[in-house]
């Protein structure tokens, strides 16, 4: 409780937003929530959807987990942010089953299962739960967005090479000639997302070997 | 003075041993009460849903259809007060979870359409049961006719996704089957 | 006593947690490097996972449905696996000491492994009977540890292999992994 805590300032905010997106990437870099990672990234659609679903619930956790920081007790501190966390998954599948419904359904059990999602409780404890309420804002928004580019990257290779098209919001951005009429299936499939994550982790290691030598 | 005085006496509050059981059943109680609050906005919005999806499906399949009726989970289409045809919901076990299908069927039991309305499929493999190419095989057929292909049936199985093709067809079928024995039963 | 038998089945090869459901991946990269370690894991998540289902299941239909309030299952679920994992842990310590010793580090850690709340929606969503909800617990349970132990036995050869710089770790991990699904994909036509 008696931590000293860093003041708070505008260059702070968006410091904090950056590192979450590259520094800090949940997947790449910290391999946090990969279920959801590999199971809804079969359509950039899905991946939008998770990716906002996620930097609600862990704005909304981050802001309220801040802000009752100083009366939680230590002992129970994880189920405090475990209910707090649930809450607001329970209100985003709501608002989704009642506005937009065909996300709600192509979703699927993974709408429910952000809850258990690593970053999430992870932000909570290392994060939130010893900062001021901006700052922890500002660490949702980044580490939320850093989360959602990674399942855009991920999804955006699935779906062209699974597919050989885009379709974002039910409209067809482009289809490529020859993979459209015969695509590469297994990339929509369970092995193509083993693959993909695979490789572009290997590509992140990659460049970090490259940046240190 | 006053605040000191106060923060004395929120430290002791913290240190009981039963504060951390209280804080957290107050923490749970809030969570339970504004969820309730929050249902209760979208529960009449999500129920409309529901009910305008299925209603908008019946009138593609039914265009002269007035209203319906539910009875025994069969959609009873109604016309000048008369039954012209039926629908339900078939559900059968795909690869990927649950499909629910929407089938609509004519006075004399053929199936007139059916539409696949959720299904958790693999995209662009399994999830081809939802194109009309793979439907409106289903156009026209009797019970007893509603069989994939290579298990002695009129219905094309999609290639390579036998499982979400076989789960439409055998859950139409029995779904049908059973039915066509509740509406001769009871007359609608 | 057929659907328990595809439901076990289903769970187990097809619809295998790992391989075709991403769940539990966290615990599955983390600790199948080690065979002794896979064992112990795979037996407490099946454990939970067991009994998180019983209590889950019953709770499901004799208290959310009748009160028309299934919104709440998240919040339900979740807090009724945490006290489990919790009393699971307790009684393990005071009942067999070995037993605690070589799962007790794996324990904490269930609360948050995607694959027991999971098990517990597919549940729900599927409105399996208390009976057929065991079934798929124990199914899904085998079928996470059949994989973690498969895993780690390659893992620990594939220590031995000469690996390219950036695919060592994780990245050869998860292509290993993607062999492993596309083998278990054979299974679909199984049933």
């Amino acid at each position: 409780m008696m931590e000293i805590e860093e003041k708070f300032t505008a260059k702070r905010f968006w410091k904090e937003i950056a590192k979450g997106i590259v520094l800090t990437n949940p997947v790449f870099v910290l391999v946090l929530g990969l279920c959801p990672t590999l199971a809804v990234t079969t359509s950039v659609d899905n991946a939008l959807g998770m990716g906002a679903g996620v930097i609600f619930v862990l704005l909304g956790s981050n802001i309220i987990i801040s802000l009752i920081r100083k009366i939680t007790p230590n002992m129970v501190r994880i189920p405090v942010f475990i209910v707090v966390i649930a809450a607001f998954v329970t209100i985003l599948s709501l608002l989704f089953e009642a506005y937009i419904p065909p996300l709600y359904e192509s979703l699927g059990i993974y709408l429910p299962l952000i809850v258990v999602n690593c970053i999430i409780l992870g932000r909570a404890e290392v994060f939130a739960s010893k900062n001021p309420v901006l700052l922890s804002m500002a660490d949702g928004i980044g580490v939320g967005l850093g989360f959602t580019v990674s399942l855009i990257i991920i999804s955006f290779l699935r779906e062209v090479l699974g597919t050989g098209s885009l379709q974002i919001f039910g409209k067809k951005l482009f289809a490529i000639p020859v993979l459209s009429q015969s695509p590469l299936t297994i990339f929509i499939m369970p092995p193509g997302a083993f693959i993909v994550i695979a490789l572009l982790m290997a590509l992140f290691k990659l460049l970090g070997v490259l940046k240190n030598e | 003075m006053i605040r000191e005085k106060n923060k004395n006496s929120g430290i002791k509050i913290m240190q009981n041993k039963f504060y951390p059981v209280v804080f957290l059943t107050i923490i749970v109680l809030v969570a339970v009460v504004l969820l309730m609050y929050v249902s209760n906005i979208t529960r009449v919005k999500i129920l409309e849903q529901r009910e305008a999806k299925i209603l908008n499906q019946l009138k593609n399949i039914f265009p002269d259809m007035e209203k319906y009726e539910l009875k025994d989970d069969i959609y009873i289409i109604l016309k000048d007060g008369k039954s012209i045809s039926y629908a339900f919901i078939a559900k059968g076990k795909g690869y990927g979870g649950e499909i629910q299908t929407l089938v609509g069927i004519d006075k004399d039991f053929a199936l007139k359409e059916i539409v696949v309305l959720s299904n958790s499929e693999t995209p662009g493999l399994g999830s081809k049961i939802t194109l009309s190419s793979f439907t409106d095989q289903f156009k026209g057929l009797k019970s007893n006719e509603v069989v994939l292909n290579k298990d002695g049936g009129r219905v094309d199985a999609i290639s390579g996704a036998t499982i979400s093709s076989r789960a439409v067809t055998d859950s139409v079928r029995e779904e049908l089957n059973d039915k066509i024995e509740i509406i001769k039963n009871n007359g609608y | 006593m057929n659907s328990l038998l595809t439901i076990f089945l289903g769970m187990v090869l097809i619809n295998n947690f790992i391989l075709s459901k991403f769940l539990g991946l966290c615990p599955f990269f983390g600790v199948s490097k080690k065979l002794t370690n896979a064992i112990s894991m795979g037996t407490a998540v099946t454990l939970v996972m067991v009994i998180a289902s019983v209590a889950t299941s019953i709770i499901h239909k004799y208290i959310l449905i009748p009160y028309d309030v299934e919104f709440m299952n998240i919040i339900i679920y979740i807090l009724v696996i945490a006290a489990l994992v919790q009393i699971v842990e307790i009684v393990i310590k005071r009942t067999n000491i070995t037993l605690y010793n070589a799962l007790g580090i794996y324990l904490p850690l269930i609360t948050t492994n995607c694959a027991v709340l999971g098990v517990t929606l597919i549940n729900a969503q599927n409105n399996y009977s208390l009976m057929q909800s065991i079934i798929s617990a124990l199914g899904g349970g085998l079928g996470f540890t059949l994989i973690l132990i498969i895993m780690s036995a390659i893992r620990e050869k594939n220590e031995l292999a000469d690996t390219p710089k950036s695919m060592r770790g994780l990245p050869i991990a998860f292509i290993i992994a993607s062999l492993l699904s596309l083998a278990f994909m054979g299974f679909n036509g199984l049933l």
